[in-house]
């Protein structure tokens, strides 16, 4: 018998299979996203050409688009300008344009940055404190309103966007940074409380009750012992809010326009001369995907203990 | 340092159970006291009460005469060891021992700390440890850093909750030892829970024993042991356990009255001689001493038998019990001897 491995190792055929399906797995999930960062880089003209260009000489030109708002000019007044002082200007001199100013974009990415942020940072507070709450103490009626907590997420948060909308046009709430911040607080809460609180479950009371008679007050052992504990699951939680805050779409085109519009609703309406722009959508969309990786990529290592926590004991 | 008193102090968890009932006890200042019982005698609520832990639904309790009943723990000044996870997990073993003196209540300067807390390690034998991480250390080291913990700081009452029961054996006797001697040398007051009676024989100046959060016995290691109030009692101390039968077995002619059932101590059967006899149903070597399982009228009687035993399972062997140390108990299981 074969002794080298231990009986709940997978035997090699098996592990080569797994290889096999997750390789296959990333190719189909990557091609989108590979589609989308080449586009970014193709002149408007290839990106649409037909058969598709693999292979093609890369342009900024949709980066440019992106960040400028140009408009078409004729030759005569093109040639009467000075010549361009950017590499910039130069392209879109060449394409018979000028610059006339920076375009929306970076307004409408800041705005996705402070709402997703903010909502997260929110989420993770009060979410935190709550489970902190619903773990430690006699809540009255706890079971119950951990149920409802959860029955908030039982229907998809669109359902309710017709009173949400009319509220927030009462309230002035429409088209704020604030009020984009609530909603999507609202959304992430049921979610970060209770995947906090299985956290906080997991943490024993009698770390804090040491610090108590330790002499500290609740609130200091909360901070000093329990949070630094607590740090996989608030890691783990972040991202799941800063994901689901980063992404959404259907509230941020009902809700925002102009003051507080995200980059998802923004990001399609980016139309150029004649035609969709395909690589400045392409080049944005590119832009939109990085912090979120970014954020992920410094929590992974949270994520992955967070998602294993339970099975595996310090 | 503080003389810790309660007084018909009640803890009630759910309607029917109660976990302490009407326990009233004072903790001399200096005293090393430990309360003895087996699990759910109330034990370790009545750490948590007196640490203020768990609110008590009636009674009082007293610090030096004044009443602590409804103080928060940070302003009791007691010092906690639990039984496990005992160590701030994310902190270096230094910081955990300069947690409790970190804390604004006490005020204390960083060379003050730094002194402390380096005095304790050494006393403890971590000093070469206090840069490690507390995940780092093994389970000794682990609850040594937990005891120290209590010890640096100077509080009204050391309240320890079997600290010693998650360590190996030999550990547990050094540890024992090591406790004994820091508490004699401090001075301290120390209420220590445990079940396990070395513990209470080799430590405490004086034993409470708690049963169904009864507080049934208070005395002297050697006054539980010669002279308990009941056959519970009498369980609790001695090791091999205390035999407890029928009177009718040895049918004896100088008993008290009502007499229903007779302690008697394993170390008091004596072998080879006299007029009972019996058959050797079980032997256990303890290295100096055996003990002997002997079958006397359906009954297992347990001797001590000092030096190694020869006799095998099944052999007729001669007995003799030392009457003038029977322990007489009436119907109630009171000792009336």
């Amino acid at each position: 018998m074969d002794t080298s491995r231990s009986p709940m190792e997978p035997s090699g055929f098996s592990k080569k299979i797994a290889a096999f399906i997750i390789i296959v797995y990333t190719v189909v999930t990557l091609i989108p996203i590979t589609w989308i960062v080449l586009t970014g880089f193709k002149s408007v003209d290839s990106a649409v050409s037909y058969p598709p260009e693999v292979i093609f000489e890369p342009s900024l030109e949709g980066y440019v688009n992106l960040f400028t708002a140009r408009t078409r000019q004729s030759e005569e007044y093109l040639d009467s300008l000075p010549p361009p002082e950017t590499w910039y200007e130069e392209l879109v001199r060449s394409k018979d344009m000028v610059i006339t100013g920076p375009s929306k974009f970076f307004s409408r990415y800041l705005n996705s940055m402070i709402i997703g942020f903010g909502a997260t940072f929110l989420s993770i507070f009060l979410g935190t404190l709550a489970a902190y709450a619903f773990s430690r103490f006699k809540v009255p009626l706890k079971d119950d309103l951990m149920f409802f907590i959860l029955s908030t997420r039982m229907f998809p948060p669109i359902a309710v966007a017709v009173p949400i909308f009319i509220m927030y046009r009462k309230l002035g709430l429409g088209d704020t940074h604030i009020g984009m911040i609530i909603l999507y607080t609202v959304v992430n809460l049921s979610l970060a409380v209770w995947l906090l609180k299985g956290f906080m479950d997991e943490i024993p009371k009698e770390y804090e009750e040491a610090a108590m008679i330790d002499g500290y007050t609740r609130f200091q052992a909360f901070f000093k012992i329990v949070l630094p504990q607590a740090t996989t699951g608030i890691a783990a939680t972040a991202i799941f809010c800063m994901i689901f805050s980063w992404n959404e779409y259907a509230f941020a085109v009902l809700l925002t326009q102009f003051n507080a519009q995200t980059a998802p609703p923004f990001i399609p309406t980016i139309i150029g001369e004649g035609g969709i722009d395909w690589p400045a959508i392409a080049a944005g969309t590119t832009l939109f995907l990085l912090p979120v990786m970014i954020f992920t990529v410094v929590l992974r290592k949270h994520l992955l203990r967070g998602i294993t926590f339970g099975a595996v004991r310090k | 340092m503080s003389k810790i008193e309660l007084k018909n102090v009640t803890k009630v968890y759910d309607k029917t159970n109660k976990a302490i009932d009407d326990l009233s006890l004072i903790i001399n200042d200096g005293e090393f006291f430990i309360l003895l019982g087996p699990t759910g005698a109330g034990k370790t609520t009545t750490l948590r009460s007196i640490a203020g832990l768990e609110k008590i639904n009636s009674g009082k309790i007293l610090f030096d005469d004044e009443d602590y009943t409804s103080v928060q723990p940070a302003f009791r000044d007691t010092a906690f060891v639990f039984q496990q996870f005992s160590l701030y997990p994310h902190y270096k073993v230094f910081d955990n021992l300069a947690f409790p003196l970190k804390s604004r209540l006490r005020n204390l300067s960083k060379d003050e700390i730094k002194e402390k807390v380096e005095k304790i390690a050494k006393m403890l034998k971590i000093e070469s440890k206090l840069n490690n991480k507390a995940t780092e250390l093994s389970g000794g080291e682990m609850q040594r850093v937990a005891i120290g913990r209590a010890l640096v700081r100077d509080p009204n009452i050391y309240l320890m909750d079997e600290p010693l029961s998650s360590l190996d054996a030999k550990l547990r006797e050094t540890l024992r030892v090591e406790l004994k001697n820091i508490q004699r040398n401090l001075g301290a007051t120390i209420l220590y829970v445990t079940h396990d009676q070395a513990e209470a024989t080799t430590m405490a100046d004086r034993i409470g024993v708690l049963e169904e959060g009864k507080l049934v016995q208070v005395g002297t290691p050697e006054e539980i042991y010669n002279n308990p109030k009941s056959t519970y009692v009498a369980h609790r101390l001695g090791s091999p356990r205390i035999n407890i039968i029928d009177e009718e077995i040895l049918s004896l002619k100088d008993k008290p009255n009502n007499t229903k059932q007779l302690g008697i101590r394993p170390e008091n059967i004596k072998i080879n001689t006299g007029t009972y006899e019996g058959k050797i149903r079980t032997t256990e070597a303890l290295g100096a001493e055996t003990v002997i399982g002997i079958e006397y009228k359906q009954i297992e009687l347990l001797a001590l038998f000092q030096g190694s035993f020869k006799g095998i399972k099944g052999d007729n062997i001669k007995f003799d019990i030392d009457t003038k140390n029977i322990l007489y108990f009436n119907d109630r299981n009171e000792n009336i001897s």
